[in-house]
């Protein structure tokens, strides 16, 4: 091979063009936005929570889907999010403002916790992150000023007419869910996004080929406990008050493994359809009590027996689609 | 004056219990060298390499490259050295194309980024003739194809010292030959090659030393006719006489 017959190639990112994603994004994204204007709050406190699980889904795909990192314990993050809009809006903040901060002492808080769990492997690191969020919990349980064991009240809102603050606190859900996906998406089309791929795909390969996992991992760790940090940060918005009991429990994680096995771990698309499944089995199957668990257990069992790559697996495969492509595609230059 | 070998081992040890999968190895390797290495099962030829990719941790001893003593390096570093190995058992990234899997070695083996990654990327698989499948996901890849990505990956890296662990395996004669031509044309580049395989013919035609390992311990280093005519190689390989297998 001569340096003269050297193949010169194209490379683009994604086999057709994706303009109209671009357009249909922004749309969206707008009439979204602007959905406060024209429905009830009751309808915008619906989708505050659906922006909520979205972000946590996203995030956690990011973790398990392709760090390989299964955590059980992002619940940590979330009440650290939570707590932290607590502190900082009792020292006068406004609480809107506090959610970008909840999300930053997530992530400082995880980068300590990061040396312990992280060189636990499967379910060793699972249990460690549940453990990780348990201690938490009783950390807070034992301290008085965080409302202990009875909860807190969310106070700085307390002057604010309600169906304006209800509004700004769907702005806050909603600005926070699209930066998390915009962001995923972003840095999964970085070189960082391919060896993160990599590393889901084959985690000796990938180090084999000189990814650092160690570092990649630690990275994403951060990043997901910034979004668990963000969500716990609009949990408390949303309610007005924050419970230990309720913000670390183990069902935010049960929430979020269920988002992305069913939409397809590992995959951008995933989370998004998963969060949409969830919430229309939720919606459907609201007024049914425990049938509405026993429901989704199911679902999420036979997902995982039958269609191991979940609905967009199924979807995205067929059709060689991809909302959000993340790919290299090769050209021969002429 | 004189350059320290582009790869020492100095004493490898490694054992997991009582099993003993390197013995006190001590090996040299000059750069553009091209070594085979045989024996039986169990022998330690996958652990050997896996000692110097970083996959294994010796028990005692010392490898070192350039002179400089990488034994505490993880494979990540020591690809980006200049280390670059394949797996028996493919370890493709399934779910992406060709063309990606060869990128992330380029990017992070080789160092390089943008345009520069693309070419040298298109280049490798051009290299080991993959270039038609570039766009192709890994894991519809055949036998063939999945053992020249395996190559054409370590090759991304742009390594120094290329560690093949049976790239021809289960490969038809015309393939192999197709195979052989290919590592041929990476050592004549001036890459280090150290090639396990047990189909010796392929050996021959790019190797000139060739090393016999069994329990752990190098039982042979020399000319490969030669080791392989050996009597300590001949009784290891009773039944399966290499001798015979080796053209000429």
């Amino acid at each position: 091979m001569s340096e003269s017959t050297a193949p010169s190639v194209r490379v683009s990112r994604s086999r057709r063009s994706s303009i109209w994603m671009l357009v249909a994004g922004v749309v969206l994204l707008a009439a979204l936005a602007s959905l406060p204007y024209v429905v009830y709050a009751n309808v915008t406190d619906l989708f505050v929570n659906f922006f909520i699980l979205l972000t946590l889904g996203v995030t956690w795909n990011l973790l398990a889907g392709y760090a390989g990192l299964v955590s059980v314990g992002q619940q940590a993050y979330i009440g650290v999010g939570a707590y932290a809009v607590l502190v900082l809006a009792g020292d006068g903040m406004s609480p809107f403002l506090a959610i970008p901060l909840g999300a930053l002492t997530a992530a400082i808080v995880s980068i300590p916790v990061s040396f312990i769990v992280l060189h636990l492997r499967g379910a060793y690191f699972a249990i460690a992150t549940w453990v990780v969020a348990e201690s938490f919990r009783l950390a807070v349980l034992r301290a008085p000023s965080l409302g202990g064991g009875t909860g807190a009240t969310l106070y700085g809102l307390a002057g604010v007419d309600p169906a304006v603050r209800e509004a700004f606190t769907y702005w806050a859900a909603l600005a926070v869910a699209a930066a998390t996906l915009i962001g995923c998406y972003v840095l999964l089309r970085t070189r960082f996004g391919l060896d993160l791929t990599a590393i889901r795909d084959n985690e000796v390969g990938a180090r084999s080929v000189g990814v650092r996992i160690m570092q990649a991992k630690r990275i994403v760790y951060v990043v997901a406990a910034a979004g668990a940090g963000a969500a716990g940060a609009l949990l408390i918005v949303s309610q007005l008050n924050v419970q230990a009991a309720s913000i670390f429990s183990v069902q935010w994680s049960a929430y979020m493994i269920f988002v992305a096995l069913i939409g397809g771990i590992g995959t951008v698309e995933g989370p998004i359809l998963g969060t949409l499944a969830f919430f229309l089995l939720q919606q459907s199957l609201a007024e049914r009590g425990a049938w509405y668990l026993i429901v989704v257990g199911a679902v999420a069992v036979l997902m995982a027996m039958f269609v191991p790559r979940g609905l967009w697996g199924l979807v995205g495969d067929r059709f060689r689609l991809r909302l959000f492509p993340t790919g290299y595609w090769v050209r021969p230059a002429r | 004056m004189t350059e320290a070998p582009l790869l020492e081992l100095d004493g490898v040890s490694k054992r997991f219990g009582s099993i003993v999968v390197a013995d006190s190895l001590s090996l040299s390797l000059g750069r553009a060298d091209a070594v085979g290495i045989v024996g039986p099962n169990g022998a330690g030829k996958t652990s050997l390499f896996s000692l110097i990719s970083g996959d294994l941790r010796p028990n005692a001893g010392d490898v070192r490259l350039d002179g400089r003593s990488i034994t505490r390096l993880d494979p990540a570093s020591r690809c980006r050295l200049g280390i670059a190995r394949t797996y028996q058992v493919p370890r493709s990234f399934e779910h992406m194309t060709v063309f990606e899997n060869v990128l992330v070695a380029v990017h992070r083996g080789a160092g390089l980024r943008g345009r520069e990654a693309f070419g040298l990327a298109a280049q490798v698989l051009d290299e080991t003739g993959l270039a038609d499948t570039a766009n192709e996901r890994a894991g519809r890849l055949g036998l063939q194809q999945r053992k020249r990505l395996e190559l054409a990956r370590a090759l991304g890296a742009r390594p120094r010292l290329v560690l093949l662990d049976e790239v021809a395996a289960g490969l038809t004669d015309p393939e192999v030959e197709g195979l052989v031509q290919i590592v041929a044309g990476v050592r004549a580049r001036g890459v280090a090659v150290v090639w396990v395989e047990h189909v010796v013919r392929a050996l021959f035609g790019v190797v000139e030393r060739l090393i016999c390992l069994a329990a752990g311990k190098m039982i042979g280093d020399g000319e490969p006719r030669a080791v392989l005519a050996s009597d300590a190689v001949r009784d290891v390989f009773l039944g399966t006489d290499y001798g015979e297998v080796a053209p000429g």
